[in-house]
């Protein structure tokens, strides 16, 4: 019956099993190659690339301003970061500043994008771990801040919202009152979605304690945001090298040094109520003026020329992402290089689901926030 | 009275032995149409009451309120080609649909259904050890779900089935045990313990009053039976894909799915029996068939929250709950009957 | 004797070392030492004639950045493996991708892409108007081809 079993050194049967490309939790397309000892993960390697479109190459192919919806299309839940994250080094390597007001619209959408991202995890950890219920409440919050990007970009997640030189259009009274709404009573509705897990018992047996990742193995590997969090380093590229409007707003880290599952869940729940924290601060910043800097117009978009390289680093709701742009003085990028850091993160997934058992490596894996749109790119 | 009489009356005309033929045939048909509707019932509950809780609106576009969804649903399963992995234990491949589903009719044949206005007696089976016989039906349905993991040639069907026998291991014993001691104080009142009915009628109150921590466990009990969530281990769909179900499609992956709701509803029904009293209330001799579905119904509505809200235990935990936990309190709960029963002569 | 070529300060702000492969490890080493504990990104850029590698370090305690860059004309460059597990996948990445080939690499296959595809394709010369396309063996695992099969 099992044919392609293997041995182990001590003459134990080991089960070779293929979790994936297509299982229901493994966030998409990743696959695992795992050797199974009964229900124990013996070995585990994951094999990506099978969303693979290398963006990279893509974006050498195309105009300095066309590059953002290939950053859309990687981390798909968190659209609006990865064009942060572009567009910070393009208009570094432009020499385009965007002007005040568009820092501040584009605070406010990476914020609200980050919550989104976030309540997506939620609930898909929960899923993971076999609650139903609680996927249902972080969709229904997450689907108010889609309508909002419905209304500002025309779009629900291939949003395109930023471009260089500033944001495709400006944010009326209306949005600013949806937002307000929206941060009004969010912190009420995000104290249920965690109660439903943090309540449970059966939640905290099988995350406390569980896939403790030390944060030397951490650094060694690359581990960034959320998950660099919980394992006790207080790095968060917001306060140690403020893009956009970051160093004007007043917000904490969150910070958990017990470094297993459910510290990455509680950095994650505090990171949505600091984001709250920051929105509050920044809609009430935003000055006016205008929106889009001139210099990089609808026409003169495609003549903008860029020269040298430059790396500029943002955090998405993952971790720290970064976009290496090389220019060779033309009209396109000579060199697109993205640092993805779920790519990064995945990498340390064998060291964590060694010798769990086959349960704990789903939870595990659940915690990584896996979007394969960012990992294959 | 009972239902069997009342038709065999109807049929008077075709002679003893005649009117007793179509009789049988007629309680099998109106059984199956009974169990048809209680599977679809429970499901469009499930449903329902699923969307309700997940702020959402549930099926509601096939029929009024969507209450065709399920025959809808079941068509299209029908109508659907059932795929047959190569490499598959062929005969026992197709037979472990049938298994679970053979299993709970017969489950379903044997639990006292209590009377029902002037047709009387609804129940089917009369046996003196009707409840060593439900317990032998609700034994035949792991016994697909093994069956069907391996027989598929899949390796989360494997794993699956592999873990479901660990999982019925680790709780049938204190279930067990728990029930001997509910026969126990019901044989200080009725020479026959082991038969349903007499276990209902002395009931003059619910043993789970005086029975508490028996009703718990064997509540915990029927939840794994039924091997949904917390306890649904054989298909922990996050993990194993299916389990066991991973290969079926078609109206063989049907099969599994109706069993798993039936099994649901007929484990409630079998602790409102044993536990909450069964059929017995006022005016019971009229009645008693529905007092029974509504204690059914609240505990499957219980059953449900429980489904939804609670994540899946690890399998490891599950057999140390069953070993460590569940047999030492089943066992306490014997003693407690034991004194009950003698000491005070409940 | 660690030689550096050039040190000067990137259009970003941040501090660019210049140095010869051969002393690469070497440096490395010595950073490392220093607190460079985080190796943030690998980065090959395909210069025609020869091929550009791209470190960024990262020391996470005293928050500072550094940027090594080092040629090759050989496709070759050391591999640092050895020095952080993180360097990994990244290599094996720009092995796919870029062609480059990092020696003392103890896993190095192509990351993305099936081993049997052809060519690299963020080189500059790759040829984008050939099309390769996927099939899968009888594993499970993928191979390319440039026969489209039986309408795959």
């Amino acid at each position: 019956m099992l044919k392609e079993d293997s041995e182990s050194a001590n003459g134990n049967k080991w089960v070779e099993l293929n979790m994936g490309p297509q299982h229901p939790s493994m966030h998409g397309v990743l696959r695992l190659r795992v050797k199974l000892d009964g229900e124990i993960v013996k070995e585990c390697e994951p094999i990506i690339g099978y969303l693979h479109r290398n963006a990279e190459k893509l974006c050498e192919l195309d105009y300095y301003c066309d590059a953002t919806v290939y950053f859309d299309r990687m981390d798909y839940v968190g659209a609006m970061n990865m064009e942060v994250g572009y567009l910070e080094a393009a208009e570094k390597l432009l020499d385009i500043p965007p002007p005040e007001r568009a820092q501040w619209i584009r605070l406010i959408m990476a914020e609200l994008n980050r919550i989104a991202a976030h309540l997506v995890w939620t609930g898909a950890f929960g899923l993971d771990l076999g609650m139903l219920t609680p996927f249902f409440y972080c969709f229904a919050e997450r689907e108010k801040i889609q309508r909002i990007f419905v209304d500002i970009s025309g779009s629900r997640q291939q949003l395109n919202y930023m471009s260089i030189g500033g944001v495709y259009q400006d944010i009326n009274d209306k949005i600013i009152y949806d937002i307000e709404q929206f941060i009004d009573q969010f912190p009420k509705k995000l104290e249920d979605i965690n109660k439903t897990f943090i309540k449970n018992d059966i939640f905290i047996s099988r995350n406390k304690g569980m896939g403790i990742l030390e944060p030397e193995v951490a650094l060694d590997y690359g581990v960034t945001g959320p998950m660099l969090r919980a394992s006790g380093i207080d790095y968060d590229i917001r306060k140690k090298e403020p893009y956009l409007m970051y160093d004007k707003v007043n917000f904490d880290v969150p910070v958990s040094y017990k470094k297993d599952n459910l510290a990455r869940y509680l950095v994650r729940i505090e990171e949505m109520r600091q984001s709250i924290k920051i929105l509050k601060q920044a809609i009430k910043k935003i000055p006016d003026g205008p929106y889009f800097n001139p210099k990089a117009k609808k026409p003169l978009m495609i003549r903008l020329r860029g020269d040298g390289d430059v790396y500029a680093r943002t955090e998405s709701s993952k971790g720290e992402f970064g976009v290496y742009l090389v220019g060779d003085g033309g009209v396109k990028p000579y060199r697109v290089r993205v640092r993805s850091p779920t790519f990064k993160n995945l990498s340390v997934a064998p060291v964590l689901v060694k010798d769990q058992m086959i349960a704990d490596l789903i939870a595990i894996l659940g915690t990584f926030d896996l979007v394969f749109g960012e990992i294959d790119r | 009275m009972n239902i069997l009489l009342r038709l065999a009356l109807f049929f008077a005309g075709a002679g003893h032995y005649g009117s007793y033929f179509l009789a049988y045939i007629f309680e099998t048909i109106f059984f199956m149409i009974f169990v048809a509707v209680v599977l679809i019932f429970t499901i469009y509950l499930f449903r329902k009451y699923m969307a309700r809780l997940q702020l959402r609106y549930g099926p509601n576009r096939v029929g009024k309120f969507g209450s065709l969804q399920l025959i809808a649903d079941a068509l299209k399963l029908m109508g659907k080609e059932s795929i047959l992995p190569s490499g598959r234990d062929d005969f026992a491949f197709r037979v472990a649909p049938l298994i679970v589903f053979i299993g709970l009719f017969v489950g379903f044949a044997i639990i006292p259904y209590g009377s029902f206005y002037w047709i009387g007696s609804l129940t089917i089976t009369h046996s003196n050890v009707s409840l060593l016989l439900i317990f032998g039906a609700l034994a035949i349905m792991p016994i697909g779900e093994i069956v069907a993991g391996a027989s598929s040639k899949n390796k989360y069907a494997v794993l699956g089935a592999l873990r479901g026998v660990a999982k019925d291991i680790s709780f049938e014993i204190p279930m067990m045990l728990s029930v001997i001691a509910l026969v126990m104080m019901a044989s200080a009142r009725t020479a026959n313990g082991l038969n349903l009915e007499d276990l209902t009628s002395v009931q003059f109150i619910p043993y789970g009053i005086p029975e508490v921590i028996g009703l718990f466990v064997f509540f915990i009990a029927m939840i794994a039976r039924a091997a949904y969530s917390p306890f649904d281990l054989g298909e922990s769909d996050s993990e194993l894909v299916s389990g066991y179900s991973t290969e079926y499609s078609g109206m063989r992956f049907g099969m599994f799915y109706m069993g798993l709701f039936g099994s649901i509803f007929l484990g409630s029904m079998l602790v409102s029996v044993l536990y909450l009293g069964g059929y017995n209330g006022p005016f019971s001799s009229y009645a008693g068939f529905i007092y029974l579905l509504i204690k059914t119904l609240i505990l499957v509505l219980v059953a449900f929250l429980v489904w939804l809200s609670i994540p899946r235990i690890r399998i490891d935990r599950f057999v140390n709950m069953g070993w460590k936990y569940l047999l030492p309190i089943a066992v306490i709960n014997l003693i407690i009957s034991g004194v009950l029963t003698l000491g005070l002569g409940i | 004797m660690v030689e550096v070529i050039e040190e000067s300060i990137g259009k970003d702000g941040r501090k660019v070392i210049k140095v010869a492969k051969e002393y690469l490890i070497a440096i490395m080493k010595d950073l490392k030492s220093q607190g460079y504990d985080h190796l943030s990104l690998i980065t090959g850029i395909d210069r025609k004639d020869k091929l550009e590698v791209v470190y960024h370090l990262h020391n996470m305690k005293e928050d500072k950045y550094l940027v090594i860059k080092t040629e090759t004309l050989d496709e070759r460059v050391p591999s640092l493996t050895s020095l952080y597990s993180s360097a990994n996948w990244d290599e094996r990445e720009q092995y796919d991708l870029m062609g480059i080939v990092f020696e003392g690499h103890p896993n190095l296959k192509r990351l993305f892409l099936p081993e049997s595809w052809v060519g690299h394709p963020l080189r500059k010369n790759y040829d984008l108007s050939k099309v390769q396309y996927i099939n899968m063996d009888e594993n499970g695992d993928d191979y390319a081809t440039f026969d489209p099969g039986d309408g795959w």
